[in-house]
């Protein structure tokens, strides 16, 4: 019958009514008939349970305190007592203030609003507001943003700080993130898009024309690489001409469509974007998929540099490698080498590291797997090495020298993540030291020095503001300690340990205060003030 | 001859309701600000406000006319609009949407002082009449 109805629907609209007695209300009673510990409002508690109670947790429960008159629930342990007993009141809280409320017709005043429950009448339009992917509307075309600030008058050349939006030809260029991608901001984002193959040519997103339609300014998006992407999730990069894919539906499967864009931007050193090219991973639906993820990246690169990824900006990160590198030949010290690069090790592998240890501890038999040594890790590695009798001195020295430093041992060393290597000065040269272990003299010097262990210490200091410390190396030192190999009679071996390790040593000076100067009072007399006299 | 009380308490009247009126404003803006207010009940409780303050210049206009004249149309126009005042100050002391301590207090002291000039304007009218 249509009255149940009508109840029925009523009673289902709205969720269950709120409590509002404080009499009935206690926040701490979260274990339904258990007595919750130190919870003195909680009714499945007896009066044995509150005896060991030491304290209430929620001493008075009110109402909104802003009324004038209002009733409060106290709760309170009497430890006096003989067991210790709860005691309950119930008080009429007044507030003094003259701006309390007296009484409202304002029914939700008060209290928090119910959200709408579900039923058959209102469910569409609940969908459609909260049943995407996500609650905030996607923009209806990226590359463009009407929104934003109006593009102002752009000339060819338009420079660029860190952070701004990055300007096309009528608007600003956008990934699917909340924020614009700022200029000097490397970006990653991934989203979820709901396909169909019948509709994948229709939907502009998936196109590869929609994200290289825009152009930047003056500058044209050029596509610089196409990977496909087979339905099994092997990927090939495609040779020959980038030629543009648009998407088409062949044997029930939609192919060419946008997987991932990657778009790499070129900057000069005075801001100006000059070259921009995307990268694409295309892949191919078929009918069961309903949605695809797509995944957007953007990172910008300096104008006749390599990509160094940065250890810090400008103090080094712990955990990043440190940057290091050669000078290169040929080169004179160090006034003329405002020019010269230094040559960095742009692998990572061959940058400072260090001897890896393997599981197979012979130091021979190791590959020369070497890990990168990661700013403010102290690591220490080593492997044994088994000296035989037929064994020469020299190729064994080489060879434990080649093992401790690795192929290509850096000469200098950044001093700061993000140094640049154009700046000689802001790189530390890495000082070698050669010990001996015998501590005396041994007439016998001619025998072989083998090293065995290579220590590296670097120094790094604090350095810039109290609250914001930036690390900066100082000093970088390479210790090799050798020891003496004698010679062993035929048939016998001996087993030598062989370390590494790297040890970081904080050597920041304590802090300065930096006071602000004095205020001064800049009172001058006026030019003529004892006129008649002067 | 006029009445000399009803005439003070004309001017007094006029004097505490311009701090009324002001003060019923502020606290309107404050609560707007601290509560959650929404317009549609923000709205009738600024309009009857403004209307308040309409009536009562041409309530006490006419009132002071009337008694001053010592005529009783004016004084007795003015009783009316007197009866709608006290409508008024009702509404704001017990149907507004938040109505405060201070509300409550300057409420109760403009209906004292809406009674008092009520049964006044009826002396002056009874002696004007006779």
């Amino acid at each position: 019958p249509p009255e149940i109805r009508a109840a029925a629907r009523a009673r289902t609209h709205s969720g269950p009514a709120p409590v509002t007695d404080v009499a009935k209300l206690c926040v701490c009673d979260l274990l339904v008939a258990q007595c919750d510990v130190n919870c003195c409002c909680d009714p499945d508690c007896s009066a044995a349970d509150f005896s060991l109670f030491t304290t209430c947790s929620v001493p008075i429960v009110t109402g909104d305190s802003r009324l004038c008159s209002q009733k409060a629930a106290i709760y309170s342990l009497d430890v006096e007592a003989n067991p210790p007993e709860r005691k309950f009141k119930l008080i009429d809280q007044v507030n003094p203030s003259v701006f309390c409320i007296h009484a409202t017709n304002y029914k939700q005043a008060l209290y928090f609003s119910s959200p709408e429950m579900p039923i058959s009448e209102n469910f569409d339009q609940l969908l459609k507001q909260f049943g995407s992917a996500s609650f905030s509307a996607e923009p209806d075309s990226w590359n463009m943003n009407t929104d934003a600030q109006n593009p102002s008058d752009v000339n060819e050349t338009y420079r660029y700080e860190y952070g701004v939006p990055i300007q096309t030809v009528d608007a600003f260029l956008r990934l699917p993130s909340p924020f614009f991608p700022g200029f000097l901001v490397n970006q990653a984002t991934k989203c979820t898009r709901s396909v169909s193959v019948e509709k994948c040519a229709n939907i502009q997103a998936v196109s590869m024309l929609f994200y290289i339609n825009s152009s930047i300014l003056a500058v044209n998006i050029t596509v610089q690489s196409i990977v496909v992407q087979s339905l099994n999730g092997m990927r090939t990069l495609l040779n020959g001409s980038n030629v543009l894919r648009l998407p088409l539906i062949v044997d029930e499967l939609c192919i060419n469509t946008v997987l991932g864009v990657s778009y790499h931007i070129t900057y000069t050193d005075a801001g100006e974007i000059i070259e921009a090219a995307a990268s694409f991973v295309l892949g191919a639906i078929n009918k069961e998929v309903l949605s695809i993820q797509q995944s957007f990246e953007i990172s910008f690169t300096q104008v006749n540099t390599k990509p160094v990824p940065l250890s810090g900006n400008p103090g080094y990160v712990v955990g990043l490698p440190i940057r290091a590198g050669f000078r290169p030949q040929g080169y004179p010290f160090p006034v003329e080498i405002l020019f010269a690069a230094l040559v960095l090790n742009t692998n990572k592998y061959s940058q400072l590291t260090i001897l890896q240890s393997t599981s197979n501890q012979d130091c021979l038999a190791a590959q020369g797997t070497r890990t990168p040594i990661l700013f403010g890790y102290n690591m220490i590695s080593g492997c044994k090495l088994r000296i035989t009798a037929g064994m020469k001195c020299q190729p064994l020295t080489q060879t434990l020298l080649d093992l401790l430093k690795g192929q290509s041992f850096p000469e200098y060393v950044a001093s700061f993540g993000n140094s640049q290597a154009q700046n000689v000065l802001d790189w530390v040269p890495i000082t070698h030291l050669h010990t001996s272990e015998q501590r005396i003299y041994n007439a016998f010097q001619s025998s072989c020095q083998i090293p065995v262990s290579l220590e590296i210490e670097v120094k790094w200091t604090k350095y810039g503001s109290l609250l914001n410390p930036q690390a900066r190396i100082v000093n970088v030192t390479a210790r090799i300690t050798t020891t003496t190999a004698k010679r062993l009679p035929s048939g016998r071996e001996r087993t030598i340990p062989i370390t590494s390790s790297v040890v970081f040593t904080d050597i920041s000076s304590p802090a300065e205060p930096g006071y602000k100067a004095w205020p001064t009072i800049n009172a001058k007399l006026p030019f003529d003030f004892f006129f008649p006299f002067v | 001859l006029s009445s000399v009380p009803l005439q003070i308490l004309f001017y007094v009247n006029g004097i505490y309701y311009i701090f009324y009126f002001l003060v019923t404003l502020a606290m309107i803006v404050y609560k707007s600000q601290v509560f959650s207010y929404p317009d549609d009940f923000l709205a009738p409780d600024l309009a009857w406000l403004f209307i308040m303050a309409i009536l009562e210049v041409l309530r006490l206009y006419l009132g002071s006319k009337g008694n001053l004249t010592e005529e009783e149309a004016p004084l007795g126009l003015s009783l009316v609009i007197t009866v709608g005042s006290v409508i008024l100050s009702v509404y704001f002391l017990v149907w507004q949407t938040y109505v405060l301590k201070a509300d409550v207090i300057i409420n109760a002291v403009l209906l004292f002082t809406y009674g008092l000039e009520s049964v006044l304007k009826v002396i002056a009218i009874a002696a004007f009449v006779s």
